[in-house]
Order: C-alpha cells, then structure tokens, then sequence
C-alpha cells in the first residue's frame, strides 16, 4: 500500500489552476524529486498534502486515510513532516528549543525523551555547536539546517523538502545531501522539490516533473530527463547538464 | 520625606497596573488581538465577588478560588468561539468585537447592580496599614498586590520559557503557521493563552475591587493606564509590563505630589515621552 496517495488533486487559486487533477503515489521509505518550472505547482502540491492549502477536488490519503479535513498539526503528528522554501524558524527561541517543540509535539515525546530525541537531531544536522542561539541570528546555512531538523524532529514518516539546496554552495549542498541519505537510511520517505537538478538526479530514485499545475512525467531520473514533455517545459536546455537550472 | 511618599506610593501603584495589564500584554503579543473589553472583564470580576461573597457567606479568599478558575475556562472558551471567529475575518474585526463586548459588559453591569460605587470588604485589612516612617505609610492591601503582581509577572514568565506549553504559545506567537507544521493546534494554543489572560484580569479586577470604589465603567479608565503600561514596557515583555506599570504609577503620585489635579496628565506625559523617543516601549523586541 501506497504511504501517500493523491487522487485527481485540484486546487484553484480564483481563476489560475494551480494543480490539475495530480495523482501520485508515493511508498514507504522512498525518495522521490520533483522538478519542474517556476510556478508548475509544487509548492502548492506540498501544502495540499501538508494541509496548508485545502483543494477543490480530489482526495489526499496518507497511510490509508483521507486527511483532506484534517489541519496541518493533526497530518504533522500522523508523519507528515515539511519544510518550507523560505526557512521559517522561530526566531526568538534558541535552535535547541525550535527542535525541542517539535520533538513534543509533533513526535509526542515528553520530558527526557523528547529531549534526547531533540539532542539526537542536533547531532544529525550538524547543529550540535549552535543549540543554545536564537534562531533568528542563524546564517542561511543554519537555516536550512534547522528547517530539515525541525521537521526531521516530529519524527516523520513523510518527509516533504522544498528547496532545502536552494542558495547554498556546492560543499554546503553537498553536506545537506549527506543528511538527506541519512534521514532516508531509516526508512523515512521524502519527496524533494528541487531547482538544483544534478543534487537530486544524484540521490533520488525516482523522478517527477510539474509544469502548470500538471504531471507531466514520472520514473526514473534518467528517463524522465529525457522525456520530450520534460525537455520542452524546460525550453530546450539540457537540465542534467545545467547544475543550475532555473527556468 | 514627601517625594519619597510618592515614589513608594508610586511603585506600589504600578504593582496594579502591572497585574492589570499582564493579561492585555499577553493577548496581544500571542494572538494579536487588542482586547478593548479587557478592562470591564475585571470589573465582572469584582462584581461577581460582591455578588458571590454576601450571599454564599463564604470568606473572601474563596472569591479567588472560585472566580480565577471560572476566568480561565470562560477565557479558552470565549477565545475558540467569538474570538477565534473574529480573529478568522481580521484583525479589525477582533478590535470591533472586544469594542462591543466592552459596551455590553458596561450595560449589563448597569442594569444589574446600578451605577452605585461598591467596594469589596475583606474585614479589617483594608484598613491595616504599616508606617515606614512618619510621612511614609503603606497598606498591607497595595503591598500584597504588589507581591501577587510579582509573582504572576514572574510565574508566566517561566512558564513561557520553560515549559513545553509556555514554548507552543511563543512559537504560535510567533508564526502560528510554522507552529502548525510541527504539530501545534494553534487555536487550542490560542485558548491557552486567553485562559491564563482571563485568569490574569480576574486577579487584576478583583484587586481592584478591594483597593478602591468601582462602578460598571471603572474598567476602562483602568484599561487606559494598563495600555500606558504595556506600551511603556515594550509588548510581550512580561517584566518590562513591571517596569511599565511602576513607571506609570511614580509618574502619577510624583505629578499628584506638585498638585493633586496633575496626577493623570504626569502620567501620560511620561507615556507619551517614551512613545516619542522609544516606540517600541523600554524594553520592546525590535521584529526583523
């Protein structure tokens, strides 16, 4: 069975289809990317499953159950986990308490456990030396790190990334790479938005591609790059070669 | 010697205002809502005490016991129906909300227990009082206030930073849709924050009713020196709403002192100073 399901997905912003009738499966433990042009839809995809925006149409089922009317703490604590584009840390409480509150509520750990845990994702993201900062004082490395740690720290079934690549230099892209794999290696499945492509042809096992709202190809990473549909939405350039694509 | 009077009276004072004030702080710093009927919900409280007080001829304590408690539920509750509703339209719609709560809170408090001053009797130790020395004399009453106020002051303030609740309510406060994401229920964090509000303005409202005369209007005359507080302090900073508070209350008896009919204007002169030269309040966050 299928850990995330989307049926024939719809979601309007007034007049502008932003998703048209998507359908997607994702299984236990797998790592898909998804690609595709400024404004095909994948943030928006990401907040449908996440439950920040309500679609028109369609049914969002995760682990066997329709979550389309649930918000998004009751999907966080069934193990949908998201980071978002633009990190959102919160700024005022250390980096230690921004994964602490996750552990505790998201991951419904208390008391010491919940704090092991929030001392075990620290240590997994390479945080470890920043714990006791506020967050707001974060560079965007750090960021990004702590965007990937809180969500990593409600103990996620699904993991959903949204450009956690995007404006970092290749050794630091590189670093974060190596805590993606990690997060993977226990089974958790991540489905990863993506502008820089050869980070996840790399890493990924399976490849998506959104263009104005629809999916136009899915498979592996080889095949859907060279997919027409693909090559066209992208204007002709070659994405695998262009570490940088960016329509 | 008198000056000194007047800072002590002063400092005492802002004990109250401070408590007063605490609960309008923490509405507007976690759910952004300017609760303008904040002053006659303590003015219920005070009522219903003088209410509850006489005929369950039960001793004054047990005022607190009952009317704090019954202030927290009333306060979730009020906050998951009309004003989570309101907060759902907008901001403007809370402000006119609490606006109309404020008018009818007044109005039903008229028709109930008229436009008499009623005062709460707790037996001799209104009257009590101890001298420091012959010009300085304090009431048990304004310093037990003050101690309520510090320990309240401090109570949320470690029950912000330490516990697992205090740190949902600074994250929705925050950015209740990040707080969402790992797995707050904001509204129900929301709640929270209103019942501990709620239960601040009973305190307040009841304090109230036992250090002076209170008519079903009084609370909004006391809603303006806990705004003067708040704002003085710098908002969602519990111990700057202190300094606030005592800011404002040495200002008043400091202007009572030259001439009694300076009291008010010494006090908003000293508010409207640190409006000018720090918007943000003494001890204010600056927002990225």
């Amino acid at each position: 069975m299928a850990l995330l399901e989307l049926e024939e997905v719809t979601k309007r912003y007034g007049q502008l289809l932003v998703t048209d009738r998507v359908s997607l499966r994702v299984d236990e433990g797998a790592l898909v990317g998804m690609v595709g042009p400024n404004g095909a839809g994948k943030t928006t995809l990401f907040g449908i499953i996440s439950g920040d925006a309500r679609p028109e149409g369609g049914r969002v089922s995760f682990d066997g159950v329709t979550v389309n009317r649930l918000d998004p703490a009751a999907r966080c604590r069934m193990g949908i986990g998201r980071t978002y584009q633009v990190p959102r840390p919160f700024g005022g409480m250390t980096v230690f308490e921004n994964i602490l509150m996750a552990t505790q509520q998201g991951g419904r750990l208390r008391g010491r456990e919940s704090r092991l845990a929030a001392a075990s994702v620290l240590g997994r993201t390479g945080l470890e030396g920043l714990a006791n900062r506020p967050a707001g004082t974060l560079g965007l490395l750090g960021r990004k790190r702590l965007e990937v740690a809180r969500a990593l720290a409600t103990r996620p079934r699904l993991l959903l990334l949204d450009e956690v690549a995007g404006g970092l230099t290749d050794p630091e892209v590189a670093e974060l790479m190596d805590v993606v794999r990690s997060i993977r290696s226990e089974g958790v499945a991540i489905v990863w938005i993506e502008h820089v492509v050869r980070a996840l042809i790399d890493t990924v096992d399976r490849l998506v591609c959104l263009a104005s709202g629809r999916l136009v190809a899915d498979g592996a990473p080889a095949v859907v790059l060279s997919d027409p549909s693909v090559r066209e939405v992208y204007l002709g350039t070659d994405v695998a070669a262009d570490p940088g694509a960016r329509t | 010697m008198e000056w000194a009077n007047a800072i002590v009276q002063g400092i005492v004072t802002g004990g109250f205002y401070a408590l007063f004030a605490c609960g309008l702080s923490l509405m507007f710093g976690v759910m952004g809502i300017i609760n303008l009927a904040h002053g006659d919900l303590a003015i219920i409280a005070a009522y219903v005490a003088i209410a509850l007080v006489p005929s369950t001829h039960l001793p004054m304590v047990w005022a607190f016991v009952v009317v704090v408690p019954i202030f927290a539920l009333g306060g979730y509750l009020l906050q998951r129906t009309l004003l989570q509703t309101s907060l759902d339209r907008s901001p403007f719609t809370t402000l006119l909300v609490t606006f109309g709560l404020s008018v009818i809170i007044e109005n039903v408090l008229l028709e109930v227990f008229s436009a008499n001053g009623q005062s709460i009797t707790i037996g001799t130790l209104i009257t009590k009082s101890f001298s420091v020395n012959t010009t300085i004399t304090i009431s048990y009453l304004s310093v037990i206030v003050l101690a309520v106020a510090i320990v309240v002051l401090g109570g949320i303030q470690l029950f912000l930073s330490r516990t697992p609740t205090g740190r949902q309510i600074r994250a929705v406060a925050d950015d209740r849709e990040a707080a969402q994401l790992v797995g707050a229920n904001y509204r129900h964090v929301f709640g929270i924050a209103a019942a501990i509000a709620f239960a601040t303005v009973a305190l307040a409202g009841l304090s109230y009713g036992m250090l002076t005369e209170f008519v079903p209007t009084s609370g909004v005359t006391t809603l303006l020196f806990a705004f003067e507080s708040v704002v003085i302090g710098g908002i969602g900073n519990v111990w700057g709403t202190l300094v606030g508070g005592v800011i404002l209350g040495v200002a008043q008896q400091i202007g009572a002192q030259i001439n009694p009919a300076y009291q008010i204007l010494a006090g908003n002169l000293v508010f409207l100073a640190v409006l000018a030269v720090r918007p943000r309040g003494l001890f204010g966050v600056r927002t990225a």
